[in-house]
């Protein structure tokens, strides 16, 4: 599973190093004032960069396991992972409710 | 009886408005893309997520050659692969396949 993270944290700083550029072109995209000759070329530009630097490429990983589904945003955990630390009194303030 | 304001009138207030506020005098609502441009920068956020970088041995004892530095973990698998040779357990070689009958 830590390939996983890995590839993540990967995509992560590419994310990182591209956001610019493509902001850049999504706004000549989008900017209906340009001509349509400019705005296409942008897309496809866009279109050309790599696949993992698109923030929707990225998601959010357990730190413990690397699974990447039912993952607590705050804790950065998955499920089972939450479940038995704050039962192990390892996150603060998180307890066991029962009434 | 008082005449309601002409649309040159109300166009002219809504310019002025703009001015004051400075806001974006867009009558058509042509779609100018600004609204990326309000966008946040996420990349500082989702670079942080893993806590820190993992930093392996590897990457120490390449960061300083001049040190010499030895991986007692590594150092200790190699012995004992070396030792289970000796006494003839070690893993077969590669390519050679033999059958037990």
């Amino acid at each position: 599973m830590r390939s996983r993270i890995l590839r993540d944290m990967k995509a992560r700083t590419a994310v990182a190093n591209n956001e610019l550029i493509r902001q850049a072109y999504r706004y000549i995209t989008r900017n209906e004032t340009l001509p349509a000759r400019t705005r296409h070329q942008a897309q496809l530009a866009l279109n050309s960069l790599p696949t993992n630097t698109a923030p929707v490429f990225l998601r959010n990983r357990c730190l413990e396991t690397g699974h990447g589904s039912g993952v607590f945003r705050e804790f950065r955990l998955c499920r089972f992972q939450f479940r038995l630390k704050a039962l192990n009194g390892e996150l603060p303030g998180v307890k066991k409710s029962s009434w | 009886m008082a005449t309601p304001p002409t649309p040159a009138r109300l166009a002219k207030l809504t310019r002025t408005a703009c001015k004051i506020f400075s806001t974006v005098y867009n009558p058509t609502a042509a779609r100018s893309g600004n609204k990326i441009l309000r966008e946040r920068l996420v990349g500082p956020t989702v670079s942080s997520y893993y806590p820190q970088p993992l930093v392996h041995f590897r990457d120490i004892k390449a960061a300083f050659p001049q040190l010499n530095l030895i991986d007692t973990d590594e150092k200790e698998r190699l012995d004992e692969i070396a030792r289970r040779k000796r006494r003839g357990k070690g893993a077969p070689k590669k390519g050679i396949v033999t059958y037990a009958i």
